[in-house]
C-alpha cells in the first residue's frame, strides 16, 4: 500500500508560482473539474486571495495514474513563501518525504528559495527542481538551471522546465515525483503514531486536525490519546482532502488526512503533538516541532471595551490554526484591557489582526510593534521587555540589549552598493559577501531586529528595483544605546504610543512621529498638543488647532436626506476613533507611528 | 401648505455648483418643461383637494429665465387649482443677468412679491472665480431697478470663504450688500464639492481653500456687523429685517409640509418624503403623455425619523426648538432622551437651553454637525 503513496510539499520564494502550480496539479489529476477550478484554489481565506499570497499551509490528496499504469496517491502540501511563515513550511516538510522546489525563470534563486531548500535538506527530503514561468519574455531557464546546480547542488539536467500558468510540463512534474520521491515506509501494524501538523476550529465539528500517520492505523470510533496531555477522545470522523473533505474508513501509515473528535477545548489539540491509540499506545511521541519564538510584539485592544472576552475567544480559536501566535492579557491606561501578542514578523501581525477583524467581526486597535529587549538591572537581575511601558527607569538600568539578526540579502551584483548603504543606515555591520554565480551575490549583515522589522524590506525593494530578497535569523542579544520615547497628548503620556529608539536617532524620530500624529489626528473641539519626551525632557512638540468649522451652509427642502446621510457617516467615523482622555485618536494612529519613514 | 417649484435651467453652470441643472440653450425645452409643470400642478392637486397655500417658492436653477407668459401661466394655474391665501408669500430666485425693467414688471404682474437675488460678491474677480455670468455692475443696476419700482421684500445671497478671499474683502461685500437696503440676507459659506470645476482645481492644487479659522472669522465678523445694523439672525445662514423672514423656508426648518413640483423636486406630505423623477426628459414624457405623476422615490417615514428630522432642522433656527411644543408634537422629551449629549455640548459652550428652547450658541452654529451627528441612530 505505502509504495503507491508520495508525500511532498511545494516550496519556493514568494511569487514564484507555487499556488498556480498546485492549481494545475489539481486540474491535471482530475481532482477538480474545470467548472470547479478557480485561481489559487488552495488559498481558502479571502485574505490570501486578495493579497495573492499563501499564508496557511494546505494539504490535498491527488490520484494520479502514472505512465507505468499504476495509480498513485499524491499528498501535496502547498506552503507560504514569505519569511514570516517559514514555520508553516517547516511543519509541512516534516510530514513529507520530498519537496517540489519551484524557481521563477526570470527571478532565479532568491533568499527564501535558499532558506526553504536548507529546511528540506535538514530533513533529508528528496528535492525535485522545477523552473517555472518559462513562457515569460524575460525567462532565462538555462541560466536559472545552472544557478540551481551551482548554488543548490541539484543536477541541472533533471530540473524540469514548466509554465504553471499555461500548464506546460505538468505531467513531467507528476512523473518525476512518482519516480524520485521515495514512498513512506512506516510500520502499518505497529502502534499508532500520527502527527498533528495543523488544525482549525469548526463550529459544528469542533477542532479539525490535519494529521500525517507515520505508523499504525486509525479508524472511526477508535479511542485516541494525545500524547502530550494524555487526554483521550473518540474519533468522530476521519477523512482526506481531495480537495474537499471526504470521509474515509481508515487512515494508515504513510497517509495524510484530517481527524475530528469532538474536541471543543482548543488547548486539547496542539500542533506538533502525536496521536496514538488508547488501547495500544506507542512508547514515545514523534519528535515534535521546535517551539517558535515571536520576533515582534504589539498590544491588541478591542475598540469597544466590552469586546474583551470576544477577543480572548477569537485568539484562542486562531491559536489553534496558528501555533506561532502568542498572547497574554495586559492593560493600558489609555486603552483599557487587551492582549500583548507576539508575532513572527509584521506581515504576520497584519494578517492576524485582519483575520481577527474579519473572521470574528472585531474592531481592533494595534499599538506600536516592539521587539523584546533584554535589560540588566543594577540589582543584578535580568529583565525582558516586550512592552515599552515596562521599560525601567534609567537609574535602575545597568545595560540594555536588543536582539540582532543575521540577514542574508541576495541580489544582482549591480545593487551591492545600494544594499550596503541601506544596511549601514540601519546600524548594520558587514559580515560577508559571496558570489553565488557571476551575477548574483549574497551579502550577509548583522543588523538589529528592530531595524529590519519596520520598513527595511520596503526600502530594500525600492533601492534594488525589486531584485533583492531577504532572509534572516536571530543570532542573539547585543548591547545598545536605547531610550524610551513617550508621546503625550495634552500633557498626558499615552502609554500605548511609547516606543524604544536608538539614542542617536531619538530626536529625529520624535520629531517625525509628532509631525505624523499632527497630520493624522483630526481637528477636535479643543487644541490638541502633541509632545514627545525622554523621561521628563520634552524633545518635540506640535499642535492640532481646535476645530472651527463643521457645518452645512444650506439646508432647504431637498437637502435633509443628503444631510442626514452625511451626519450618519460622521457618526460612523467617530466609531473608528479611540477616545483617550478628551482626545479622539484614529485607531490606525498607533501602528502608523512606526511607519514614519515611508511617508 | 407651501409649494416649491423647481426650474432646472441656467445660462451657464457656476464653478462651485453641483446641483442638477442644464444650460439654457434650447428655448423649446423650457416651453415643454413649463407645460409639464402645469400638468403636474393639476395631477398633484387632485391628491390634496382641500389644502390652502401659504407660500410659493420658485427656485432652481434660474427661475428668472422664465418669460412673463410662462411665469403667469404657472402662477395662474396654481391659483386656479389650489386655494391660495390672499397674503401668501410668492418668492422667486433671480440671477442679475436675467433681470430688466420689463422682466420685473412681468414678475410683478404674475404675482411675485419676494425676490431672492443671487449676488454672491461685489467684486468682479470673485464673481469670475465663481463662474457667475454677471458682474458687480449688473448687480447694482438690478438693485437700483428694485428701488425704482418700490421693491422692499428682496433678499441678497452672498458667498464667503472663497479661495484667496481676505476678511477685509468679504466685509466690503457684506457692507455694500447692506447698503443696498435688502430686507433679507443669506450668507453661505462656500461648500466645496469634489465634482465641480472648483473642486477639481482645489484637488489639483491650483486653488487653495481658506483655513477654517479664517472661515470662522468671516462668519463671526458678519454676525457682529449685521447685529449692529439691526438685522435679525434667524437661521444659521439667514438674516433679515424684523418681520421679513422667508416664510416658505421657515416651513422647512419647522418640519412642516411642502409640495415640490418639477424635475427632482422633493415633497414632504402626510409624513412621507418623495422625490420627483430628476431626469428632465423622463419627467416631461411622463406628464405630457400619460399625465402621470413621475415620482421616483417615496419614503414613508417612521415617527422616530420624523422626530430626528424635526430636531436637525429645528436646531438650524436661532430661536431653537420649543421643547414643550416638540414634546407635544412627537411625544419626545428631548432634554431627558438626549440628556447626556445635551449636557456634554452645553459644557463645551455649543448648546444652550433658555426659556424652554434648546438652541445653538453663536459658537455652536459653526460646529453644529459635531452635535447633530450625535442625535443620529
Amino acid at each position: 500500500m505505502q509504495d503507491k503513496i508520495r508525500n511532498f510539499s511545494i516550496i519556493a520564494h514568494i511569487d514564484h508560482g507555487k499556488s498556480t502550480l498546485a492549481d494545475r496539479l489539481l486540474q491535471f489529476t482530475g481532482a477538480l473539474s474545470d467548472r470547479e477550478m478557480r485561481e489559487q484554489f488552495l488559498d481558502k481565506m479571502d485574505l490570501e486571495r486578495e493579497k495573492g499570497i499563501t499564508i496557511k499551509l494546505q494539504p490535498v490528496r491527488l490520484k494520479y495514474k502514472a505512465r507505468n499504469g499504476e495509480e498513485y496517491i499524491l499528498n501535496l502540501i502547498d506552503t507560504p513563501g514569505h519569511v514570516d511563515f517559514t514555520y508553516e513550511v517547516s511543519r509541512s516538510l516534516a510530514s513529507c518525504e520530498g519537496a517540489l522546489l519551484v524557481v521563477d525563470a526570470s527571478q532565479g534563486i532568491e533568499a527564501q528559495t535558499l532558506a526553504n531548500v536548507y529546511l528540506a535538506m535538514d530533513l533529508n527530503l528528496e528535492i525535485v527542481g522545477a523552473v517555472n514561468k518559462i513562457d515569460l519574455p524575460g525567462a532565462q531557464p538555462d541560466l536559472v538551471k545552472q544557478e540551481m546546480e551551482d548554488v543548490l547542488g541539484l543536477d541541472k539536467e533533471e530540473v524540469l522546465p514548466i509554465s504553471a500558468k499555461l500548464g506546460t510540463g505538468i505531467e513531467e512534474v507528476l512523473e518525476t515525483i512518482v519516480e524520485q520521491i521515495p514512498p513512506p515506509h512506516g510500520d502499518e501494524d505497529g502502534p499508532l503514531q500520527a502527527m498533528i501538523f495543523d488544525s482549525y476550529f469548526d463550529s459544528y465539528k469542533g477542532a479539525i486536525s490535519y494529521i500525517r500517520v507515520f505508523n499504525g492505523s486509525l479508524r472511526k470510533g477508535d479511542i485516541v490519546r494525545m500524547m502530550s496531555s494524555g487526554k483521550e477522545f473518540e474519533v468522530a470522523e476521519i477523512g482526506v482532502l481531495s480537495p474537499y473533505m471526504t470521509e474515509v474508513e481508515s487512515l494508515s501509515a504513510g497517509e495524510v488526512g484530517y481527524l475530528a473528535a469532538g474536541i471543543k477545548n482548543v488547548k486539547d489539540t496542539r500542533v506538533g503533538d502525536t496521536i496514538t491509540q488508547a488501547s495500544k499506545p506507542a512508547d514515545k511521541a514523534l519528535p515534535g516541532y521546535q517551539e517558535v519564538k515571536p520576533m515582534v510584539y504589539c498590544g491588541l485592544y478591542p475598540l469597544e471595551n466590552s469586546d474583551f472576552e470576544r477577543l480572548r475567544d477569537a485568539l484562542d480559536r486562531l491559536k489553534l490554526n496558528d501555533a506561532s501566535l502568542f498572547y497574554e492579557p495586559e492593560s493600558s491606561d489609555a486603552l483599557g484591557f487587551g492582549f500583548r501578542c507576539g508575532f513572527l514578523g509584521l506581515l504576520h501581525l497584519e494578517i492576524i489582526r485582519e483575520r481577527l477583524e474579519r473572521e470574528y467581526d472585531l474592531s481592533l486597535l494595534a499599538t506600536a510593534p516592539s521587539v523584546v529587549y533584554k535589560i540588566l538591572l543594577t540589582d543584578g537581575s535580568e529583565l525582558y521587555v516586550q512592552n515599552p511601558t515596562h521599560w525601567p527607569a534609567a537609574q535602575k538600568t545597568e545595560q540594555v540589549m536588543e536582539p540582532y539578526v543575521k540577514a542574508s540579502i541576495m541580489a544582482p551584483n549591480e545593487y551591492v552598493g545600494a544594499i550596503m548603504e541601506l544596511c549601514q543606515e540601519k546600524r548594520g555591520s558587514f559580515i560577508t559577501m559571496e558570489y553565488l554565480t557571476s551575477q548574483r551575490v549574497m551579502i550577509t549583515y548583522k543588523l538589529p531586529l528592530s531595524e529590519i522589522l519596520y520598513d527595511f524590506f520596503d526600502a530594500l525593494k525600492s533601492r534594488t528595483r525589486g531584485y533583492a530578497s531577504l532572509d534572516y535569523e536571530i543570532i542573539g542579544y547585543e548591547t545598545s544605546d536605547l531610550v524610551k520615547l513617550d508621546i503625550m497628548l495634552n500633557g498626558e503620556v499615552v502609554d500605548a504610543l511609547s516606543f524604544i529608539a536608538h539614542n542617536d536617532r531619538a530626536y529625529y524620530q520624535a520629531r517625525a512621529i509628532v509631525e505624523k500624529l499632527r497630520r493624522i489626528i483630526p481637528r477636535q473641539m479643543y487644541e490638541v498638543v502633541i509632545q514627545a519626551a525622554i523621561g521628563s525632557k520634552i524633545i518635540a512638540r506640535e499642535s492640532v488647532k481646535a476645530m472651527r468649522k463643521d457645518v452645512l451652509a444650506k439646508c432647504y427642502g431637498g437637502d435633509i436626506t443628503r444631510k442626514k446621510k452625511l451626519l450618519e457617516k460622521q457618526k460612523e467615523g467617530k466609531k473608528k476613533m479611540k477616545q483617550i482622555g478628551r482626545v479622539e485618536v484614529p485607531k490606525d494612529a498607533f501602528m502608523s507611528v512606526m511607519n514614519i519613514e515611508n511617508d | 401648505m407651501g409649494v416649491y417649484i423647481h426650474i432646472p435651467f441656467c445660462i451657464k453652470k457656476c464653478n462651485y455648483c453641483d446641483f442638477f441643472s442644464i444650460p439654457y440653450y434650447d428655448k423649446s425645452y423650457l416651453d415643454k418643461y413649463t407645460q409639464a409643470l402645469l400638468n403636474e400642478i393639476k395631477v398633484r392637486q387632485q391628491q390634496m383637494p382641500t389644502v390652502q397655500l401659504e407660500s410659493i417658492y420658485l427656485g432652481g436653477g434660474t427661475p428668472s429665465l422664465l418669460n412673463g407668459q410662462e411665469l403667469k401661466s404657472i402662477l395662474q394655474t396654481i391659483t386656479h387649482e389650489f386655494n391660495l391665501l390672499p397674503d401668501a408669500e410668492i418668492s422667486l430666485e433671480a440671477n442679475p443677468a436675467t433681470l430688466d425693467k420689463i422682466k420685473l414688471a412681468q414678475m410683478e404682474g404674475a404675482g411675485i412679491n419676494r425676490i431672492s437675488l443671487g449676488v454672491q460678491s461685489f467684486f468682479d474677480d470673485e464673481l469670475a472665480l465663481l463662474g457667475r455670468v454677471h458682474n458687480a455692475k449688473a448687480v447694482l443696476e438690478t438693485i437700483e431697478l428694485f428701488h425704482t419700482r418700490g421693491w422692499k421684500n428682496f433678499n441678497l445671497d452672498l458667498i464667503y470663504g472663497l479661495p484667496g478671499q481676505s476678511l477685509d474683502k468679504w466685509m466690503q461685500s457684506l457692507k455694500q450688500a447692506v447698503d443696498c437696503g435688502p430686507a433679507h440676507l443669506s450668507l453661505y459659506l462656500l461648500q466645496l464639492e469634489e465634482q465641480t470645476p472648483m473642486g477639481k482645481k482645489v484637488a489639483g492644487g491650483r486653488l487653495k481653500m481658506l483655513d477654517e479659522d479664517d472661515e470662522w472669522y468671516m462668519f463671526d465678523q458678519a454676525m457682529e456687523y449685521l447685529e449692529g445694523k439691526e438685522f435679525e439672525h434667524y437661521e444659521i445662514s439667514n438674516f433679515c429685517r424684523p418681520g421679513y423672514e422667508c416664510r416658505h423656508n421657515l416651513r422647512y426648518w419647522q418640519a412642516e409640509e411642502y409640495l415640490g413640483l418639477g424635475a427632482g423636486a422633493v415633497s414632504f406630505v402626510n409624513g412621507s418624503r418623495c422625490i420627483n423623477e430628476p431626469q428632465l426628459q423622463q419627467y416631461i414624457d411622463a406628464l405630457s403623455t400619460g399625465k402621470q405623476w413621475p415620482v421616483k422615490e417615496l419614503e414613508n417615514m417612521s415617527g422616530r425619523e420624523l422626530m430626528i428630522d424635526a430636531l436637525i432642522l429645528g436646531l438650524r433656527l436661532c430661536a431653537g426648538i420649543d421643547l414643550n411644543q416638540f414634546k407635544h408634537r412627537f411625544g419626545v422629551d428631548i432634554t431627558s432622551d438626549y440628556k447626556e449629549i445635551i449636557a456634554y455640548y452645553r459644557d463645551r459652550g455649543l448648546l444652550n437651553i433658555a426659556n424652554g428652547h434648546l438652541k445653538f450658541t453663536k459658537a455652536g452654529y459653526f460646529l453644529s454637525n459635531q452635535v447633530l451627528c450625535q442625535f443620529m441612530a
